[in-house]
Formats: structure tokens, C-alpha cells, sequence
């Protein structure tokens, strides 16, 4: 909703992403704040944040496949991990630079992501959810048995550091501004595909897929093609996750790991990429501090409490997720919108709508 | 000849013992139409509630695991009542997304209480094998498989001939209609978790009976989902017949293909199944076939 006020003589203004001044000026400052942040924080909060990135990109992608085109995806990390094993053996094995194994990353991801999607042709609803459950278990068995010379088998693979014009990026700050661009490329792309053709017909799709198809929406090619845009951000965040933490192993890409991606998307509101995005903020944000909470309470009662704060954590973020899903089904976004309406229309009521 | 009698006999056994857990996500799903992804979380609650009531409580080992039985249908309830209850009547996504939440907390309450260490699971079941003609049987297992037939068709006929069991199965097909003709849903969904979770636990007793216990086992849960789905999710009968031919392919895929596939193969043939499934007959084998009218 525009501020009262704050009208538009013409189309390509109306259709602008950024729409007035302020818009402009808060992006802007927005993104300065996230470049002076190294300068600012500590190594270890600007490495937490350049994971966060990594992330944020693959729930991005999850935000397309289960937000946007409705059908559940619970084995994103799968795809995360296949982005980051091709990568990871393209730059190691053959020394590809990080413009080519990022593609090739996204690719094979993509494409993998079709073999498990093709069933979106025949079912929809739940049952899709259990064929990317499938993914999630064959992806680790696959990796481990296939020739340890292409990923390194079951012990994994150390992957080079990435290196623009033979500087070799090491340093924490050097990571988070190389992570910072693609996570700011990515949610540009997330943010406009709903303004395309595509993204109104994946809508179209999860709205109503019987009527989507009688508006000539090909919903079996749409399905797929969800499948696949949500795997390619998925490759990239393997990709970059490879680069990272330079190396890689099945154990870095669980079950449990999706679970998270998917979470993230909950709580923050699956509706749109800015849930997304802040689902990822809010969930790390919890995760680190409880943990710091733990280690701090760890330190002073011993290790066996330890032992019982981190799985504590878990469920108190877990029972969060489920009071989210039953008293604010669209994620915390919804409040932030009510309380953004609010301000605009300040003196006047805001009557839900 | 031998080897091959011996992977189809072992093969149905563990068949079985799929097919008891897939029945807990059957009886869950045709009472609730809820899809519980934590199924194998609840088997591990189960697992965990009868350690507490053997070894941890020194009751006898049968009257502690049927006493646990019943305190796992009191988890069922409890999960029901918190967590899907509030649901009830929203869409399929948000429950199925409620059951992925519930995998964490379930996780990390069993962690918090029970700790991560590995502890001796009590001997539930006469431990041993016996040889019957030239096959060589696991005793546990096989009074397993008594077991789950026994429950598979006590299960069959209460769906399928008793009024209680008919509203279920009115309360699988629509919530709307169902409450329209005047059935609780809300009562179908506590007696189908009620159910749900005993039987889980039973399938721990069986799966764990002398051997040992920690989180790990919960992965069974997500092993024994494409039983259910190949069976079709509605199906009682059907659930326990796929049981047997996933267990069947997948002893025989580790008898025979497992040498040329460095031991992957069986463990990757349930969800190649259900793969293959999922694109031919949606429905599974005995399931509904949903027609949409518009």
C-alpha cells in the first residue's frame, strides 16, 4: 500500500519496483549498512552472517517452489548439496574459476531437481513432498557410491579458495562481499519474478491449478519449471556454501538441514521473497543467540547442562514454528505489514483487509 | 535355489515390519487425512516410553511394553490435542508443514530428556533364529510378522465393519462433509493418532527388541513412507501387502544387485518405487482414486 497522498500520471511509474523517494533512499541506506558492516562487527558475527547468505539464497529458491508455486520441496539441501559437490569437483578436479562452476552448479542442480519433480505432472498436494523426501535420502547414498574420483566419495572434497583476477578471496570480509553480491543478485531476480509471466502463472498455479489450466496455463511445464528456477538458487547457495567452507561433505546436507530452510520460510511467510528473507534473519538470529545463551550457561554449570540446552534450543524454535503455523498462518511478515499499513494511513484506522 | 528362498523369506519378514509402520501412517491419515511426517518420531517417543517402562521402571519386560503402549497412545493424544487439532480444516500444506515442525521438537525433546548417548533397547521378543526346512528365521521377527497380520486384519474390519470405523474413514474422504453429517472430527483424530502411536510403538518393540536405541531410529519412519504410499494411503490390507513386496525387492535387490552397486542398491529401491509410483498409479496400489469435480 502507497502512503495517502502518492499517485502516479503514468504506467512505467506505477510499474517501477521502487515506486517514490523514500522507497529509494531506504534500499539505499539499507544496502550501505550492509556494506559498512565488516567494518563494524566482529570476525565471528561477519562470518555468521556470510553463511546466513549462503542460505538465504536456497530458502529464496524454497520460497519459489513451495511459496510461489505451492507444492512442498523438503529436500532443498539435497540440491544445495549437489550444487556444492559439482561445484566443489569442477574447481578442485579441473580448476574451473568460480563464473563457471557457479552455473555449472545451478545446472546440475536444476536438472537433478527434474528427475524428483517429474512426478508434479501426475499428483500435487503432499505426495509431491515425499517424492523430494526421496531426494534427500538417495543424494548422500548416491554421492558416496559413485567413483570417488568425480566427488570424492563418502569423505568429501576440499574445495579452492575462489579467486577473481588471481587474488585468491581468504579473508572473512572478502567472503561476505563476494556472498553479499550474489545474495543481492538472487533476491533482485526473486523480488521481479512475480512481476513477470512466469511468476503469475506458478501463482496461478497453487491458486487454483483447474482454473490456471483453463486460462491456458501449461501447469505440468509451470510445475516443473518451479522445480527447477527453486533448485538453481539451491546450486548457487551449494556452490557458494563449497567456497565458504571449504569442503564438503554429505553430512553438511541433511534432512535435518531442510527442515531448517523450511522453517525459515515458515516463520517468516511464505507469500512473498521478503518472508524469506526474513524468516532466514529471524532463525539465525535465534539460533545464534540461543546458542551463545547456552554456551554462556554451559560455561558456568558445566558441560552436561550443555548437553541439554542445544537440543532445548530445538525444541523451543520447533514449538515456535507450529504456534507460527497455527496463529499466524502467513508468517511474521503479516505483522510487519499491518504495522507498515498502520503508519501510512496514521490518524486513521486500519480495518484488516 | 537356496539363497533365493532365504532373501524372500527374510524379505517378507522385514516386509512386514515396513508394513506395521506404514499402517501407522495409514491409520493416521484415513481418520485424520493428516500426512505425519514424524512418524518415525513417534516411533522413536515409543521406543524411548517403553525403555522407561522396562529397564528404566524394572516392570516385567511384557507388562512394561504393554503399559508403554498405552502411554504412547497418550502421546498420540497429547501431539493431536497441541498440535494438529488447531489445524483442522486448513490446508493439507500447512499440516503436512506442522508434522515437519513436530520432527524438530519431537528430536530435541527426546534429546533433552533421554540425552544422546546409545542405550540397550529391552529384549521384547525371544531373541534367536530358528530353521524351518532349509530357511533360517529371525524368532523376533516372525512374531512380529504374526503380530502385524493379527493387527492388520483387526484394524481391516474395524475400518471396514463397525459404525466407529466407518465415520473415520467419512472424516479421510472430507472434514467439511464429515462435519456436515453430524461426526467430531476432532474425536476421529484423537482415536486415529491414539491408534496411530500405539502402533508405532509396537513397531519399535519388534524393530528394536534387543538391540540398541537412540535418535537415530526415528529414520525408520521415512523408510517405511513409500510402504504406505505404494500401498495406497487409505488401504489397511494394502499397506501390509506392499510391505511385504518392498521388503521381498529390497532383500532381493540385496542379495543379487547390491554386489554391483557397492551395497547402495537396496537401500535407495523403496524410494526408486516410489518414484516409478508416484508417475504410474498416483493412488498407490489399493488407494482412492480422487476425482475432482469442478
Amino acid at each position: 500500500m502507497l502512503p495517502s497522498g502518492v499517485f502516479f500520471r503514468d504506467f512505467a511509474a506505477e510499474a517501477a519496483y521502487l515506486r517514490t523517494g523514500p522507497q529509494r533512499l531506504a534500499l539505499a541506506l539499507f544496502v550501505l549498512a550492509l556494506v559498512l558492516l565488516p567494518a563494524l562487527a566482529g570476525a565471528y558475527l561477519v562470518g555468521v552472517i556470510t553463511l546466513m547468505f549462503v542460505t538465504m539464497i536456497a530458502v529464496l529458491g524454497l520460497q519459489i517452489t513451495v511459496g510461489m508455486a505451492g507444492m512442498i520441496n523438503i529436500g532443498q539441501s539435497a540440491f544445495v548439496g549437489i550444487g556444492a559437490f559439482v561445484s566443489a569437483s569442477l574447481a578442485s578436479k579441473l580448476g574451473w574459476p568460480f563464473w563457471l562452476t557457479l552455473p555449472a552448479a545451478a545446472l546440475a542442480a536444476g536438472v537433478s531437481s527434474l528427475l524428483f519433480g517429474l512426478p508434479a505432472l501426475r499428483i500435487k498436494g503432499f505426495y509431491l513432498a515425499l517424492t523430494t523426501v526421496a531426494a534427500q535420502i538417495v543424494f548422500p547414498i548416491g554421492i558416496a557410491r559413485l567413483p570417488s574420483a568425480w566427488f570424492g566419495g563418502s569423505s568429501g572434497l576440499a574445495v579452492e579458495p575462489v579467486s577473481i583476477f588471481g587474488h585468491a578471496l581468504l579473508k572473512q570480509h572478502e567472503l561476505y562481499y563476494f556472498n553479499l553480491a550474489f545474495v543481492l543478485l538472487f533476491a533482485l531476480l526473486a523480488f521481479n519474478l512475480k512481476r513477470t509471466r512466469v511468476g503469475r502463472a506458478l501463482i496461478a498455479v497453487r491458486d487454483n491449478d483447474i482454473a490456471a489450466s483453463v486460462l491456458g496455463v501449461n501447469i505440468g511445464y509451470y510445475k516443473l519449471v518451479a522445480f527447477f528456477v527453486g533448485a538453481v538458487f539451491a546450486g548457487v547457495a551449494g556452490a557458494l556454501l563449497g567456497y565458504v567452507v571449504s569442503y564438503v561433505t554429505t553430512d553438511h546436507f541433511t534432512l535435518w538441514l531442510s527442515i531448517w530452510y523450511i522453517s525459515m520460510l515458515i516463520v517468516g511467510g511464505m507469500g512473498s521473497p521478503l518472508g524469506a528473507i526474513f524468516g532466514t534473519v529471524v532463525i539465525t538470529a535465534l539460533q545464534e543467540s540461543l546458542h551463545a545463551l547456552g554456551n554462556a550457561a554451559a560455561a558456568r554449570f558445566g558441560s552436561d547442562f550443555g548437553a541439554f540446552i542445544f537440543p532445548a534450543t530445538n525444541s523451543v524454535l520447533g514449538v515456535l514454528i507450529i504456534a507460527i503455523l497455527v496463529f499466524q498462518p502467513h508468517g511474521l511478515l503479516t505483522g510487519w505489514n499491518t504495522l507498515k499499513a498502520a503508519y501510512r494511513i496514521w490518524p486513521y484506522r486500519h480495518h484488516g483487509g | 535355489m537356496n539363497s533365493f528362498l532365504q532373501a524372500l523369506a527374510s524379505g517378507t519378514l522385514t516386509g512386514l515390519l515396513y508394513g506395521l509402520i506404514a499402517l501407522s501412517f495409514v491409520v493416521i491419515y484415513r481418520a485424520a487425512r493428516i500426512v505425519n511426517l514424524a512418524q518415525g518420531e513417534v516411533l522413536m517417543a515409543g521406543a524411548f516410553t517403553i525403555w522407561m517402562m522396562t529397564l528404566a521402571a524394572g516392570l516385567p519386560t511384557l507388562l512394561g511394553s504393554g503399559l508403554a503402549l498405552l502411554a504412547a497412545a497418550l502421546i498420540g493424544l497429547v501431539i493431536e490435542r497441541l498440535v494438529f487439532r488447531p489445524l483442522i480444516g486448513r490446508p493439507t500444506t500447512t499440516i503436512v508443514l506442522a508434522s515437519v515442525a513436530l520432527i524438530i521438537v519431537l528430536r530435541g525433546a527426546s534429546q533433552m530428556v533421554f540425552g544422546p548417548e546409545t542405550r540397550p533397547f529391552p529384549q521384547v521378543l525371544p531373541a534367536g533364529a530358528f530353521k524351518l526346512g532349509p530357511l533360517h528365521l529371525n524368532l523376533a521377527l516372525t512374531i512380529g510378522a504374526v503380530l502385524t497380520l493379527v493387527v492388520t486384519e483387526a484394524l481391516h474390519r474395524f475400518f471396514m465393519n463397525t459404525k466407529a470405523g466407518l465415520r473415520l474413514s467419512a472424516v479421510a474422504e472430507d472434514h467439511m462433509t464429515a462435519l456436515s453429517m453430524g461426526i467430531s472430527v476432532r474425536r476421529s483424530a484423537a482415536i486415529a493418532w491414539a491408534l496411530g502411536a500405539s502402533l508405532s510403538a509396537l513397531a519399535a518393540a519388534i524393530y528394536l527388541s534387543g538391540a540398541a536405541l537412540d535418535v537415530s531410529v526415528a529414520g525408520i519412519g521415512l523408510r517405511a513412507l513409500p510402504v504406505a504410499l505404494l500401498g495406497g494411503m487409505e488401504s489397511v490390507r494394502g499397506a501390509t501387502l506392499a510391505g511385504v513386496l518392498v521388503g521381498v525387492g529390497e532383500s532381493l535387490a540385496s542379495t543379487y544387485l547390491d554386489r554391483h552397486t557397492s551395497g547402495a542398491m537396496s537401500q535407495v529401491f523403496p524410494f526408486l518405487v516410489m518414484i516409478a509410483l508416484m508417475l504410474i498409479r498416483p493412488q498407490g496400489l489399493f488407494g482412492w482414486k480422487v476425482i475432482e469435480r469442478v
